[in-house]
Order: C-alpha cells, then structure tokens, then sequence
C-alpha cells in the first residue's frame, strides 16, 4: 500500500477532476462536512467509505451544486460547485442513494425522458446496450418500474448513468439492493467505466465492495476525513486495514 | 424540445396514466359540458321567446282599437330584456334582477323575475352555471392534479434525478406550470365552444375573447400558486391542505364576506321608506287627471293668457292633456331623480363588494365575468333606463296626442253616454308611436372599460402568481 504522501507526488503530473479543499457544509444548522480536502483524477475509482450520517452523500450533494459551501471549494473539472452547478451537473452523471425513477414509466421511457433532459444523444440501440451492460431481463423492460423489484430498478439507473456519457460519474451505494452476482458485475463495470479515462467517486458502507473496486478509499467520519488508503499498481486495497480503521472510527 | 416542454408533456403522461387525474378531469369536464348545455339551451331558449314576446307586446299594443289617449296611457306596455349572448356562459345577475317591465303612466314600474328564475331560486341553492363551475371547481381540479407536481419529486427523490441531468430549477418550475396551463386551456374548451355557438348569432366575437382571457387568467394564477406551493412545501399533504384553505378563503369565504360587508358599509333606505318620501313628493307635484288641482292654477293661467282667452274651455289645445304632459314630466323628473339615487347606491354597494377583489381573484373574475358578458348590474340599470326612456317617450306621445288630436268639450263629456265616450276615442292608428324595444347589452367598448379595475386586479393576480413561480426556481433545490 502506498503512503499518503508518495501518492500526493503522483497526483501532480495527472488532471484533477475532483478537488476537495477544505470543505466545510453545514446543513440544518449543523456542521456535516468538515475541512474535508482530497482529490480524484482522471481514470481513478474513489470510494468514500462512512457509517450512517458520515457525511458521504453530502460530499456527492455539494458536489452537485444541491447544498451551499460553507468555508473551502469543491473543484469539478476546475468549476466551483455551487456558483456553476448547472454546467457542472450536465458533466457529471449521478447515481442516487435511492433509485429515483418515474414508477409510471418502462425502463426504455424512463431513460428516453432523462437522457433527452440531459440532451444527451442516445439512439434505441445505445439504450439496448445500455441495459444489456446491466443485465437487466429483456421482458421487463417494456413493464412500468412501479413493478420493479430494487435491484431491477437499480440497474435501470446505472444505465442511465452509463449511458449520459459523463467523465465524472458520482455514485451514490451502486450496490445497494443489488444481488452478488450483479455486484460483481457493476464492479467489474466500474473499472471497465475508470479503464476507459472516466472518474468515479462512490460513496459506500460496504468495506469489502470498495476495496475491491477502488484505486483510493477515504475514510468519512462524523463528517472528518480521517484516513485514505490507496492501492499499489496492480494490486487492491487492503480489506483487513481498511476494515479495523473503520471499525475503531465507529467504535470511538 | 426544450427542457420546460419536455416535463410539462412528462406531466401529461403521468396525468394520463393516473387514475385520480382522468377521473377527476373527467367529472368536471362532464358537469361542466352539462352545465354549459342546460345554461346555453336556457337562455338562447328565453332570448327566442322574450324576442317573439317583446314582438308580441308592441303588435298587440298597435292593434288596440280607437281610445282615450288617457286609457292608453293605463292600458301600458310590456318590455323583455333579451339576455345577451354570453349569458349562455355567465348569467350573472339576471336571475336576481328581473327581466321584464311593465311599462305605464305617473309610474317607474320594478323589473319583474320571470316565472322560471324564480322557480330556479325556490331551490335554496344559486343555480350552477358554467361560470360557476370555473370560479369554483377548476382551480379545485387544478389543486388536485398539480399539488404534488414538485413536492411529489421532492418526496421520491425523482427531483435530485432531474436537475443532475442539468435542468434549472426555473425550467422545472415552469414545466408543470404550462403542464397545468395546458389542462386550464382545456377545460376553457367547453367554453369556448358554448359561448362560440351563443355569440355567432350576434357576432359579438369579442365579448367571447375578453371572457375567455379574463377566466385563462384566473386559472393561469391558480396554476401559478399551485406550483409555488408544491415547490415550497417539503410534504404532499402540506401543499394539499395549503391549496385547499387557500380555495376556500379565496372562493367562498371572501366573497360571502364582501357581499356581506359591502351591504353593511353601503346601507341603503329601504323600498318602503322611499317610495314614501317619493309620494309625498309626487303628490306635492299635483294630480294630473285633475285640471283643478291647485299646483297647476299658475299653468292654466299662462296658457289663457298665452292664448288670450277667458275659459279654458276656449283653448285651441286641450287644457287636460297639457296637464297630463306637464304633470308627467314632473313626476318623472321625482321618479328619475329616486331612481338615479338608488341606481348610484347599489353601484356603490358594488364597487364596496368589488374591492375585495384584491383580497381574491374569485371577486375579481366574477366582476369582469358579469361585465363582459353583458349580465352585470351596468347593464341591468341601463335596462331600467332603456325602459324608462321607451316608457316617457310614449306616454308623453299619448299625452301629445291628448292635447290636439281630441279637444276638451269632447274630452269632459266622455262619461255621458256610449255614443260621447265614442267620440272622446282617437283613431288606433295613432299606436304606431310606439318605438321598438330592442334592448340587449351596452356596446361591448363600454363594457371593457367598465371591466377595466377588475381586469387590472386579474392581471395583477396573475403576475404575482407569476412572481412566486420564479422566486421558487430561483431557489429550488432538493
């Protein structure tokens, strides 16, 4: 496992398509992120990894332009958050926590009336591909979400994320609801996604999952940023390490 | 298509998908389609027969044989008001204010109700009419088809889907407000089809078009605040509860209470206590079937000296017909001069009710409703006043009549036997002073202006609807 400071020295020769500096969100009156600063380049998996109310989501929310900055900025693509939220948002594809699609439409309709929101060119076929990359059954895609199960409609919106053709991909538990064996499957797509240049940051509570996937993790508590493992080239991150620092964070 | 048109067609498709929105759409299009033909089908019903009955009326008063002038003058003559076209729409006040006079001499008859408004009003219960079914019920269709458009993707996390995919807060906004503009436009069809059909008999095109503009806006406001109120509230059931107090505030409480304050404020005498004054006032004025009657010494005098006779019996004209004349004119003057004060205290009494138009766009609406549709209490004075002219006009032709064409001698021993009343009758062809009555509705130019404070309340409503809309996709956010 590298040292913080070795991968520092690498992160200078590479873009910088996330950079968190400082970051400071209060919501309802408290302080829910607090002096997080970390950055993610171009091609890199980030996984940020917290318990309940860590302060995951928000990081992804604030990114989006969703919550006010209180001290510090949050570079997207070397845009600040908030005062270029919608040119931000149309570069960044985002997966919510909990799937949000209309219930009263098909998968195909969903991702038809999103993606040409996003005026993302997409053709019948693209959007085929789409749900086969997802492995979602043939027969269900003409069937309204509402009859969907979460893992179904979860995949739906991976497919949205995949098909807006973003660079940055922010992930909010892509996991969640989804079977092992499709899982696997959305990791291996994700690093297929990082291979082909994107940037992802996920947010997660699932140890092992993120360390399977990820090139960095950040470890979120109460809203602090309180360790970062990254891998060696070729190698994952330690699940054993991660896990006690995680586990000694939510017993403190 | 840009993004605004892209969610208001999205809302089409969840309304047509929904069960409560086609239900609910369907009943008010249905009571309103129904409304609208019962309403249309009754008054271009009594607009017919009140022609054929004003016809009627002046054909019989025509073919009366040789009389007294005098008699003619008791005998009278019924006027109608047609109900203007656009009272296939909105009534109004017809119902309420009578629509038939019966015209006579020394009086100002009241309009009478006619038999099938009264029965309508036995009922307890102020007939529906498509007037009604807007002010009232659609933005009610309105609440319950757009409460949830925002607060909706609020609660199911959809609108964090949407504005990542780059929308703007004001393009969503914006979205469901011309999604529900469009169902207002909609259910404006109805309307606009009965009040086609009623206003090409009379052309009166524009009438229609003012009408329908003034109702479009009333509910673009709806739509406006519904939206503002769905982007504001966190829950589904706080914008729901929100809209439907605010629709009963604004569409029977504050109009009940305008009705009632401005009756408080601007207390009129009653009938009784001036129809008193009024005779008194008429009496002092004197008889004028009595040549003797002491308030005309001084006109007998002038017209023997005019004439440079001794007895009136020597006048060239007939002494008891320019009585008559002079006498009606006086007491017209009186009757005139109540009626102009009663007339000015119910306008006042509804410019009062009218200022709550301010306080809600229902008042505002039904006023320029009523106006431009020809059925407000503008029109009915001007009724009144048509009639009256019709009713001094006539009566002063007979009296005209009175004084030349019969001469006193004749005129005094009338009641002495068959053949002196015989000879005291002029000739019936005489009835053809009779004018037509063809009063409908003031010119529409003159019912746009009197339109005009409520129209300017509408608009008024109408851009501070429009105001909310963009504070709230200003500051939309998840």
């Amino acid at each position: 496992m590298n040292t913080l400071t070795e991968t520092v020295e690498r992160q200078a020769t590479m873009s910088r398509s996330l950079e968190l500096q400082d970051l400071c969100v209060d919501r309802g009156g408290h302080r829910v992120l607090d002096s997080v600063s970390f950055a993610v380049e171009a091609g890199q998996i980030y996984a940020l990894l917290g318990g309940n109310g860590a302060g995951k989501s928000t990081t992804l929310l604030a990114a989006l332009g969703f919550l006010p900055i209180a001290r510090g900025s949050l570079l997207v693509n070397g845009q600040e958050a908030g005062t270029g939220s919608v040119s931000i948002r149309k570069m960044v594809a985002y997966l919510p926590e909990a799937v949000s699609l209309y219930p009263h439409l098909t998968a195909r309709e969903n991702l038809g009336y999103f993606l040409s929101l996003a005026k993302t060119q997409s053709t019948p076929k693209d959007i085929e591909e789409a749900l086969d990359q997802v492995a979602l059954d043939f027969q269900a895609r003409d069937r309204r979400l509402e009859s969907y199960s979460k893992g179904m409609r979860q995949k739906v919106a991976i497919a949205l994320a995949l098909l807006r053709r973003a660079e940055i991909l922010l992930l909010d538990e892509p996991t969640s609801g989804l079977d092992p064996v499709a899982i696997d499957e959305l990791h291996a797509l994700v690093r297929k996604l990082a291979g082909e240049g994107k940037t992802i940051l996920m947010v997660t509570h699932d140890v092992y999952g993120a360390c399977q996937v990820a090139d960095r993790i950040g470890l979120l508590h109460r809203g602090r940023l309180v360790g970062q493992f990254a891998a060696e080239p070729g190698e994952r991150i330690s699940t054993e390490a991660v896990h006690q620092a995680f586990a000694e964070q939510e017993s403190r | 298509m840009n993004a605004m048109l892209q969610i208001a067609t999205e809302e089409w498709r969840l309304w047509k998908r929904s069960r409560l929105a086609l239900a609910s759409g369907i009943i008010f299009l249905s009571l309103l389609s129904f409304t609208a033909l019962v309403t249309a089908d009754q008054i271009l019903s009594e607009r017919h027969t009140r022609q054929a009955t004003q016809a009627a009326a002046e054909e019989t008063f025509r073919a009366q044989p040789d009389r007294h002038p005098h008699r003619m003058v008791h005998y009278g003559h019924y006027v109608f008001r047609t109900p203007p076209p656009m009272a296939a729409l909105d009534p109004g006040l017809l119902p309420v204010t009578g629509s038939q006079v019966f015209l006579e001499g020394h009086r100002q008859n009241s309009p009478m109700i006619n038999a099938a408004d009264a029965d309508t009003g036995l009922g307890g219960l102020p007939p529906w009419t498509p007037a009604l079914c807007y002010q009232l019920f659609a933005p009610l269709l309105l609440i319950v088809l757009g409460y949830g458009a925002v607060v909706r993707e609020r609660e199911t996390r959809t609108l964090a889907t949407l504005l990542s995919q780059g929308v703007t807060g004001t393009e969503l906004i914006l979205g469901k407000f011309v999604a529900l503009v469009g169902v207002s436009g909609l259910l404006l069809v109805p309307a606009l089809l009965i009040g086609a059909g009623a206003a090409g008999e009379s052309g009166n095109f524009a009438a229609l078009t003012a009408l329908l503009l003034s109702y479009f806006c009333y509910l673009a406001f709806w739509c406006a605040i519904i939206v503002f109120a769905s982007a504001v509230f966190e829950r589904r059931s706080a914008a729901l509860n929100t809209m439907l107090a605010a629709w009963l505030v604004s569409t029977l409480a504050i109009p009940s209470l305008g009705v009632g304050l401005g009756s408080a404020l601007f207390t009129a005498p009653g009938k009784i206590q001036l129809d008193l004054a009024m005779q008194a006032e008429i009496l002092a004025a004197g008889d004028g079937h009595n040549v003797n009657d002491p308030a005309f010494v001084q006109l007998r005098a002038e017209l023997l000296e005019q004439y440079g006779v001794d007895d009136v019996a020597q006048l060239p004209v007939n002494i008891r017909g320019v009585v008559s004349e002079r006498s009606e004119a006086a007491q017209t003057e009186i009757l005139n001069r109540y009626a102009s004060r009663r007339l000015a205290q119910e306008q006042a009494n509804a410019q009062a009710i009218l200022r709550f138009g301010w306080l809600s766009p229902a008042v505002a609406l039904s006023f320029a409703s009523r106006t431009l549709a020809g059925t407000d209490l503008l029109t009915h004075h001007r009724f009144q006043e048509a009639a009256e002219e019709l009713r001094f006009d006539f009566v002063q032709g007979l009296n005209r009549l009175h004084i030349e064409a019969l001469d006193y001698k004749t005129d005094i021993e009338r009641n002495r036997g068959v053949e002196a009343s015989r000879r005291a009758r002029v000739s019936a062809e005489n009835w053809a002073l009779l004018d037509d009555f063809d009063f409908e509705s003031v010119p529409f130019a003159e019912r746009l202006s009197a339109a005009g404070l409520p129209l300017i309340m509408l608009a008024a409503w109408l851009v501070l609807g429009l105001g909310l809309l963009a504070r709230a996709g200003s500051r939309l956010t998840v």
